[in-house]
């Protein structure tokens, strides 16, 4: 390490630690220790403390701007041929997505202090938004697969206990599990493969992968096998098909949280993916999967997301239809795309799930047949879901419209089809949001929407902030990083993504609304809206396979274990003590008979030893 | 300086059984506590004295004892051993510190506490295999009694099982030992492997197996597993404490220590068998933890799994999975201990640890809040979340193994993940919804009439959990301290085959 | 597997319709009449008024003083701006005024009554219009947001009328209530019964109290609910808010899934049973729990004979707000039982059989509301 770095730069190490020790510092309010004051400060340390995270990542990240990219290494643990690190790799990239992720976290906690006002558990809930942006912010600066996976697994700690915040909810309770477990699945496999590639490579760091990608012999099986390994580990945090079942039930979670789950982690999962594309040459069929895995999510979630009656969910299904385009640039080894839809995408779903919580903070509802006439009501809520809604869809000049257009025009020549599936996911998502809009937003109030008067200014600010930024966004992406300049594409694209948008814009505009809550008398068409709603029956699917696999297995073996093994060991027993009756013998008996059965073994293996000596 | 390791809780023990007159309860308590708290100190004292660059025995002590039957006096430490002697101080000293209402014979209670952890000491740290079975026999009935009579309503059977499995286990393994020295044709029982090198490859396997279905009940590895359950179910707290924190590991101690250390030839041979079998461990003891009603026995069968992982780092035998061993040892330990302390206060809370029966424990004022917190952590850790002591052992003896037998590395990670399924099901049913002592019915007006009364948690009662609690998230944060006891030895008995192989090759060149 | 010892357990019976409607129309109290039950109810509704007083001084204040401001960063802090108030402030040694508002929401949302029925009047309209007129003159944003989004400004007076009445409303019970811990200090209330009697005589002194709320913009004042509007105490604010609060209430965020597709809250908004009478006060202090702020609050201003006989129940001082929360929900109970007994169509001891049946019928209505409410905090063990 250079010494001659600057100080903030040297102690880039500090930046996890930032969310960390915000959760430590919570702690006595968390645990109930102060017991006659509120729980807030708790919340305005770990507010200070992102601030802080946000201002020294913009410190380096002028720094690295002069000085240009720098690595830094902190040995950990090492052990025989065996050297793990923690890494920070300062790379413009890197530092873009950290400053995303703190300044997510720092407006969600701002959000947060609104939203959650009248939380008496508020300390936790500040608590584990600490250890949620730690691992996130290490998570996105770590050069290596070693800290990656050791802070998604944070990460997946994280998200448990934050969709089991509120852990006397029934439907969390299984939901808080279940978010666990599907990510499990995938961090296990990525577990399996990193510690294959631990022994493989020798080095974890994500450069000396590379290197040793160009020279790797690896035979077809286990290179396919280490390929799927590795993607599954973002699969399951990006909720991409078919382990996106938790996002869904992740919803029952606090609102801000859902905000930096379909904001931030989604981005961080993607991030990891993005760094071990390099690896991915070594398995076409990896990068099959990833483009098979990616299109079905994108299309999949987007219509998925048009049959939700509830408001979080159907925009937590766009999620995952946006990560599965991000996928789909991956897997055609675009990074930058990747990147830039990563950025777009999160900024403007963060709006939108601002949008929705004050929403539902107003009305008490998230239930859309219950919604309408807010619109003239709530000037911030309102405006945030639209700038959201236009920022995500290829319509209007931000975010998502120039990350579709080079999408469409890169994918154009060689893969049309991928190209489609960019142009008909924009149009569903369109369609979806015009749809909900005009729900929401439009028409007559409702009981629950009579009285609805706008959210206080803690949400409120948050909220406008955050539109003006996506406003920016393309200014924004082009400031960060000369490297993310945004290139002009052809004006048939340009056409083509206007145009899809416009067909969603359109359909949304003119579809009947109560056509998504009445199910269609023509059975073919009510069988496809309960498939859609149900979500393709991903959890019915889940619950008739590897649960009861899984369960049945589990019986199995105990019954093997009381029947078979105990049971012949309670016969041996019983067998070898004379009698069942020695089972109760006294403490004198079972001593004497201790003994005795002692000797007598002992006699029989030295003899039969000497025999086989002889 | 070793001998004092044996000698203070032998001396605090007799101390305790010569006590003239009838003191109370918690005098003897206190007594019991000072003894170990001294322990604990000297075991501390032992590792600064400790060099790690050292790979073989050190600090020996010793003198010759029946030298005609080859029996000798001759302890010594090297960075297996130490942190299990260290291990062993700290808990031994926990489950005496959580004894609490202890009523019934006190005096015989805390006198057998301390032999257990004279013994136990003493088995890690004999060097001579018939002073390895004395103390490993001699910490058997001790357990046998604390189980026998503090144990819970059925404790006259778990009892029972554990000593026929436990007098098994010592009859194979005294009778291997026997047996080395009968065709060796030494009285050398000294541990060193250039015996067995003598014999015959059928001999040796011979020998072998039996050390090796020896130590497998007391690790416990399936089949032979089926003791440990009941013998948790019916022990008190500080007893499962000690028997999943300590007494487990002189299984494992032994498997690295006499079957490893002993026949490493015959050791490459099954190695790859032995995988499979740490799989099949590994695996059944998951599943069946799945279905587990009682927390208690769910626990159990997940030390039945994890124990399975050591099987499996030590047929491995390369320096980063033994290191993974002695890690897996270490992290199972306090773990394990950690989620007895925890299940032991909800029992003694709740008066049940029946899964279908506890909710909602988590409750901030009339549940169990900071249990449950350490709860979730324990629970977490065993699941090998990062940033816990479990990820790190795990992760050693995976990645020390996999080169060697994928596949079996492979199921034994399948089994590591079905533990967050078990134990998930334990937070969330005992933990979450909303706090009753019976599933919440249909009827949403029935749960009322079912409001649990629990009397509060006092702090000294979680202190004990808390400590280890640190502990666990420490080592899960700073292993290289650990890494740097024992990393030399673990390398020096990985290089063990192949030492041997050249030092006979001299000998026949 | 043992079993888990009786005590552990608890028990509480929980009347039928049949006796409830007895109980109302014989005059019977609803709570046990027990000398414990004096002691929590009058204590709990002691602190409860001196909690209620600074809800009522700090609504009053922000409907008056933080009238349509965006940015109201300092509404808890009734004006007094000095270092050590904003200390105190941010260390969160203070009044969860959070509360009161919830409570004002939730009035707004569930509107009831005729305060609510105003607020869609003509009249309203007209002095919201005179209002916005004069605001927007000053105000650049409001000027800019008000042609966008016509409702908005209208709605936050709506918001701010709701406010100011409900601290006109928490005033008047603040002072009964403190007259009562008074009046049994002083030994003039010694039964359950008779507690009833001096909140219901407190109520039915105060039911024709109107309401009115005006506001000083640029010193011209503007009425929001004028005098001539009529509205009153007991009808217009009292009633609405035992519906929006003790009855109807809002889901709790940590019992209750607000996914759609669970479909676990009613559409109506008049089958909602979440309010005070039938909260379950066990998960007090548990997350997604609003109440757990007004028991933070009443637990900090706990009289110490109330307290003294916590200590020596169950955990002591380890769940002491889970029973205060318990002991509120008796007064609370002793509170709609005054309510009731002063909104009877008709005297009790009338002989008129149509006005005996009229009776009957409101006394039935509100039994068959209070029999699915925690009514098994009312035996003299229940709790």
């Amino acid at each position: 390490m250079p010494y001659s770095l600057p100080l903030t730069i040297q102690l880039v190490w500090l930046i996890p630690l930032y969310g960390f020790s915000g959760m430590v510092l919570s702690l006595p309010w968390a645990s109930g220790w102060i017991k006659r004051n509120g729980p807030r400060p708790a919340a305005y340390l770990n507010l200070l403390l992102t601030l802080v995270a946000v201002l020294h990542g913009s410190l380096i990240i002028r720094e690295v701007l002069a000085l240009g990219p720098q690595h830094l290494e902190i040995p950990w643990f090492q052990a025989g041929d065996l050297d793990l690190r923690i890494g920070f790799d300062l790379s413009l990239t890197n530092l873009a997505a950290l400053e995303l992720v703190t300044f997510m976290s720092l407006l969600c906690q701002v959000f947060a202090l609104g939203y959650l006002d009248k939380e008496w558990s508020l300390a936790r809930f500040y608590a584990l938004v600490g250890f949620f942006e730690g691992a996130m912010a290490g998570v996105v600066l770590s050069s290596n697969l070693f800290m990656s996976y050791f802070l998604l697994e944070m990460l997946t700690l994280s998200t448990y206990l934050l969709v089991g915040f509120w852990y006397a909810q029934p439907l969390v309770v299984t939901a808080a599990r279940d978010a666990f477990l599907t990510k499990r699945v995938g961090d296990v496999l990525l577990l399996m493969a990193l510690v294959a590639l631990s022994s493989w490579a020798g080095s974890l760091e994500f450069s000396d992968l590379y290197r040793w990608v160009d020279t790797a012999q690896l035979a077809p099986l286990p290179a396919t096998l280490l390929g799927l390994g590795l993607i599954a580990g973002p699969m399951g945090k990006c909720a991409q098909f078919p382990m996106h079942l938790w996002l869904d039930e992740a919803m029952e979670g606090p609102n801000p949280a859902s905000i930096l789950r379909n904001s931030a982690v989604v981005t961080c999962g993607a991030l990891v993916l993005l760094k071990l594309m390099p690896l991915l040459r070594l398995s076409p069929v990896a990068i099959q999967v990833l483009v098979v895995v990616g299109t079905i999510s994108a299309l999949g979630g987007a219509l998925v997301a048009i049959a939700q009656v509830d408001l979080k969910r159907t925009f937590s299904y766009g999620t995952t239809s946006y990560l599965g385009l991000v996928f789909l640039a991956i897997a055609l080894q675009k990074p930058l795309l990747a990147l830039l839809l990563l950025f777009a995408h999160g900024l403007a779903k963060a709006l939108l799930f601002m949008s929705v919580g004050s929403v539902i903070a107003t009305t008490n509802c998230q239930d859309l047949t219950e919604l309408g006439g807010l619109g003239s009501r709530m000037p911030a809520t309102t405006t945030g879901f639209v700038v959201a809604a236009a920022g995500l869809t290829g319509v209007l000049p931000l975010g998502c419209f120039w990350c579709f257009g080079l999408m469409v025009d890169s994918f154009r020549a060689g893969h049309p089809l991928l190209a489609g599936v960019v142009l008909l996911t924009n149009a569903l998502t369109a369609f979806n949001l015009v749809r909900v809009f005009r729900k929401v937003f439009l028409g007559n109030p409702h009981p629950k929407t009579r009285r609805s008067p706008e959210v206080n200014w803690l949400m409120a600010l948050p909220m406008v902030s955050l539109a003006v930024l996506v406003l920016l966004a393309p200014l924004v992406i082009d400031r960060i990083d000369p490297f993310l300049a945004i290139p002009s594409f052809s004006s048939s694209s340009t056409l083509l993504v206007v145009g899809s948008g416009l067909v969603g814009v359109l359909g949304g505009v003119l579809v009947q609304l109560d056509a998504f809550w009445s199910r269609s008398l023509f059975r073919p068409l009510g069988m496809l809206q309960d498939l859609l709603a149900y979500d393709f029956y991903t959890e019915r699917i889940y619950k008739a396979t590897i649960v009861a696999f899984v369960a049945g297995l589990a019986r199995l073996t105990n019954s093997v274990d009381r029947d078979l093994v105990n049971g012949l060991v309670n016969r041996i027993g019983s067998a070898s003590l004379a009698s069942a009756e020695g089972l109760k013998l006294g403490v004198s008996g079972q001593l004497q008979s201790y003994v005795l059965t002692l000797v007598a073994a002992i006699i029989m293996l030295l003899a039969s030893l000497s025999w086989l000596k002889g | 300086m070793l001998s004092l390791l044996l000698l203070i809780p032998f001396l605090g023990a007799f101390a305790l059984l010569l006590l003239p007159s009838h003191p109370p309860p918690g005098r003897m308590r206190a007594i019991a506590i000072t003894t170990l708290a001294l322990q604990l100190l000297w075991s501390l004292r032992v590792l600064l004295a400790f060099d790690p660059h050292q790979g073989g025995m050190q600090l020996q002590d010793s003198f010759s004892w029946v030298p005609m039957i080859g029996l000798d006096y001759r302890l010594g430490i090297d960075g297996l051993s130490l942190p299990l002697v260290l291990m062993n101080g700290a808990l031994t000293l926990v489950s005496a510190v959580c004894t609490r209402d202890i009523s019934q014979r006190p005096r015989i209670y805390f006198a057998l506490l301390l032999l257990i952890s004279g013994a136990v000491n003493g088995a890690f740290l004999a060097e001579n295999l018939l002073l390895f079975f004395l103390f490993y026999e001699l910490e058997l009935i001790p357990l046998w009694l604390l189980i026998s009579i503090w144990g819970g309503s059925e404790r006259a059977y778990a009892a029972t099982k554990f000593l026929i499995f436990t007098a098994i286990s010592g009859v194979l393994i005294l009778g291997a030992f026997l047996g080395l020295a009968l065709l060796t044709g030494t009285v050398d029982f000294s541990l060193t492997p250039i015996l067995s090198e003598r014999l015959s490859m059928g001999s040796q396997l011979v020998l072998l197996v039996s050390l090796l279905i020896g130590f497998g009940i007391k690790i416990p590895l399936v089949p032979f597993h089926t003791w440990l359950p009941d013998a948790h179910t019916q022990a008190s707290t500080p007893v499962s404490v000690l028997l999943a924190g300590v007494l487990l590991k002189l299984g494992t101690y032994g498997l690295l220590r006499f079957c490893l250390g002993l026949f490493p030839e015959a050791w490459a041979l099954v190695a790859p068998w032995l995988a499979i079998w740490a799989a099949v461990s590994v695996l059944y003891g998951s599943l069946a933890a799945i279905v587990q009603r009682d927390m208690k026995r769910m626990v159990a069968y997940s030390s039945v799994g994890h124990m399975g992982m050591i099987l499996l780092a030590a047929a491995a035998a390369t320096p980063v999975s033994l290191l993974g061993a002695v890690f897996q040892m270490v992290s199972h330990g306090l773990i394990s201990a950690l989620l007895f302390l925890l299940v032991g206060i909800v029992y003694r809370k709740t008066g049940t640890r029946d899964l279908e029966v506890l909710r909602g424990l988590l409750n901030p004022e009339r549940g169990l809040p900071f249990t449950g917190t350490l709860m979730i952590l324990g629970v977490m850790a065993s699941a090998g979340l990062p940033g816990m002591a479990g990820f790190i052992s795990e992760f050693l003896v995976f990645r020390g193994s996999i080169g060697l037998f994928p596949l079996a590395t492979l199921l034994c990670m399948v089994g590591s993940g079905l533990t967050a399924v078990y134990f998930l099901l334990l937070v969330n049913r005992a933990y979450f919804g909303r706090m009753a002592i019976t599933p919440p019915s249909e009827d949403p007006s029935a749960d009322a009439r079912l409001d649990i009364r629990l009397s509060g948690v006092a702090l000294r009662e979680t202190l004990p959990a808390l400590g280890i609690s640190l502990a666990v998230v420490g080592l899960g944060l700073i292993p290289a301290g650990l890494g740097w006891l024992s990393e030399t030895t673990a390398t020096a008995m990985a290089e063990l085959p192949a030492l041997l192989q050249a030092a006979s090759h001299g000998g026949l060149g | 597997m043992p079993v888990i010892p009786a005590l552990l357990t608890h028990a509480g019976g929980r009347p039928s319709v049949e006796t409830l409607e007895a109980r109302l129309l014989a005059g019977q109290t609803l709570l046990a009449d027990t000398s414990e039950h004096v002691v929590e109810v009058v204590d709990v509704l002691n602190s409860y008024g001196v909690v209620l007083d600074a809800y009522s001084n700090n609504l009053i204040f922000q409907a008056e003083q933080q009238f349509l401001n965006p940015f109201p960063v300092f509404r808890f802090l009734d004006g007094d701006l000095s270092p050590a108030k904003i200390w105190r402030h941010l260390n969160g040694d203070r009044i969860n005024f959070e509360y009161a508002e919830y409570c004002m929401k939730a009035m707004l949302w569930h509107g009831t009554g005729g305060l609510d029925a105003y607020l869609d009047s003509e009249p309203f309209a007209r002095n919201c219009a005179a209002i916005i007129r004069h605001k927007t003159r000053r105000d650049p944003l409001l000027a800019l947001l008000h042609p966008l989004f016509r409702n908005f400004l209208p709605e936050a007076i709506r918001a701010a009328a709701t406010t100011h009445a409900l601290g006109q409303f928490w005033r008047v019970m603040s002072d009964l209530f403190l007259d009562l811990a008074r009046a049994e200090a002083a030994g003039t209330v010694r039964t359950i019964a008779e507690v009833v009697a001096f909140i219901k005589a407190g109520l039915v002194k105060a039911a024709a109290n109107p309401i009115t709320y005006g506001v000083q913009l640029g010193g011209e004042r503007f009425w929001v609910l004028p005098p001539e509007a009529g509205l009153t105490f007991l009808v217009d604010v009292a009633v609405p808010y035992v519906e929006a609060v003790f009855l109807r209430g809002m889901p709790f965020l940590g019992t209750v899934s607000f996914n759609a597709q669970a479909q676990q809250i009613s559409p109506d908004q008049g089958q909602f049973t979440y309010g005070a009478l039938y909260a379950d006060p066990l998960p007090t202090m548990g997350a997604g729990i609003p109440p757990s702020l007004l028991m933070q609050d009443m637990y900090r201003h706990l009289p110490e004979r109330l307290h003294a006989l916590y200590r020596q129940r169950s955990r002591g001082e380890g769940d002491v707000r889970v029973k205060i929360c318990m002991s509120f929900q008796k007064s609370m109970f002793c509170v709609t039982n005054a309510a009731i007994d002063g909104t009877f169509p008709h005297a009790l001891g009338t002989a008129v059989p149509a006005e005996q049946a009229a009776n009957r019928t409101y006394a039935r209505a509100w039994a068959e509301r209070l029999a699915v409410a925690r009514t098994d905090c009312l035996d003299p063990f229940g709790g």
